[in-house]
């Protein structure tokens, strides 16, 4: 593994950057997604700062069910994140459709459209649990990356 | 509850309803039923002569072989008038009251997606509220309409 890009994948977990999307959320779980960005909670301390683009952005906070409507712009924004990308999946109805599934205009969870790194359950998820989110999505990167090195070592 | 009862009267009166399908529900509602045949002759009056000039919502209902729809009309003065009307299931043809509510466009095309009445004078339009790929004879609140439909 060359210099520069360990530099990078260090970077990248020390500074991930999210962009928070509601694809059909009743707005409990975005408030909670405002509410652990801004200083009370202040996931900015692990590096995590909002990006208004998806071009920006390493993570992707998903909250809701995902209508038929917004799915294709879900794809849409997915598509446009750069590799490696992650996405977590906040609320229950981000996890599994929620009370909303079978519902005519709801597709299910945000797993049915595109693939999901962490799920945060919660009716809407607390600040507090979405922070053990995104730290433990960190870990297992950092995990995995030293495994990585382990082998070319 | 005047004002209200004089309205009822009038409507009586003008319109020839028989008086058990109109009531004043409380203070400031009045609710009356309609067959489709006269509906157009009392919008007119409601909108006209007593100054119904606000459409507050169309709600549809599925009512077994009938389709019936509940157009709230409200005055500036807080007086609503509900009025209900319905149409054979296996005929929902309705005809558009855009002309007197220009956003009634709005209510009527969420009545041809959801409950599959046939507007008659909507303007042309996109499709509204469901998506552009949904099933052209499905009508998802409409009661016998499941899920299971879709997959």
């Amino acid at each position: 593994m060359g210099v520069i890009s360990r530099v990078v994948t260090w970077a990248r977990i020390k500074s991930p950057w999210v962009l928070h999307f509601n694809t059909g959320a009743c707005n409990a779980c975005d408030i909670e997604i405002v509410a652990a960005l801004t200083p009370r909670y202040d996931i900015e301390r692990f590096g995590a700062q909002l990006k208004g683009t998806p071009r920006h952005a390493d993570v992707l906070l998903c909250s809701g069910p995902v209508t038929r409507q917004i799915e294709d712009r879900l794809v849409r924004i997915y598509r446009q994140m750069p590799e490696p990308k992650f996405v977590i999946a906040v609320g229950t109805c981000a996890c599994s459709g929620g009370v909303f599934q079978d519902c005519y205009n709801v597709k299910s969870g945000i797993d049915a459209v595109i693939p999901v790194s962490a799920y945060v359950p919660g009716c809407p998820a607390s600040p507090k649990a979405l922070i053990n989110a995104i730290v433990k999505l960190l870990k297992s990167l950092e995990e995995s990356e030293a495994k990585k090195n382990a082998k070319a070592v | 509850m005047v004002k209200e009862e004089n309205m009822k009267q009038e409507i009586i009166r003008q319109l020839n309803v028989p008086e058990d399908k109109i009531r004043i529900v409380r203070e400031r509602r009045i609710s009356l039923e309609a067959d489709y045949a006269v509906f157009g002759k009392i919008l007119d009056f409601a909108v006209k002569q007593l100054r119904f000039d606000y459409l507050c919502a169309i709600t549809g209902l599925d009512d077994g072989d009938r389709l019936s729809f509940i157009y709230e009309l409200a005055q500036g003065d807080g007086i609503m008038l509900s009025l209900k009307t319905s149409v054979p299931k296996s005929h929902p043809v309705l005809k558009t009251v855009t002309p007197y509510f220009l956003c009634a466009d709005v209510y009527e095309r969420e009545l041809v997606d959801l409950f599959g009445a046939q507007v008659e004078g909507l303007p042309e339009g996109n499709r509204y509220p469901l998506t552009d790929d949904w099933p052209k004879d499905q009508f998802p609140l409409r009661k016998d309409w499941t899920p299971d439909l879709l997959k």
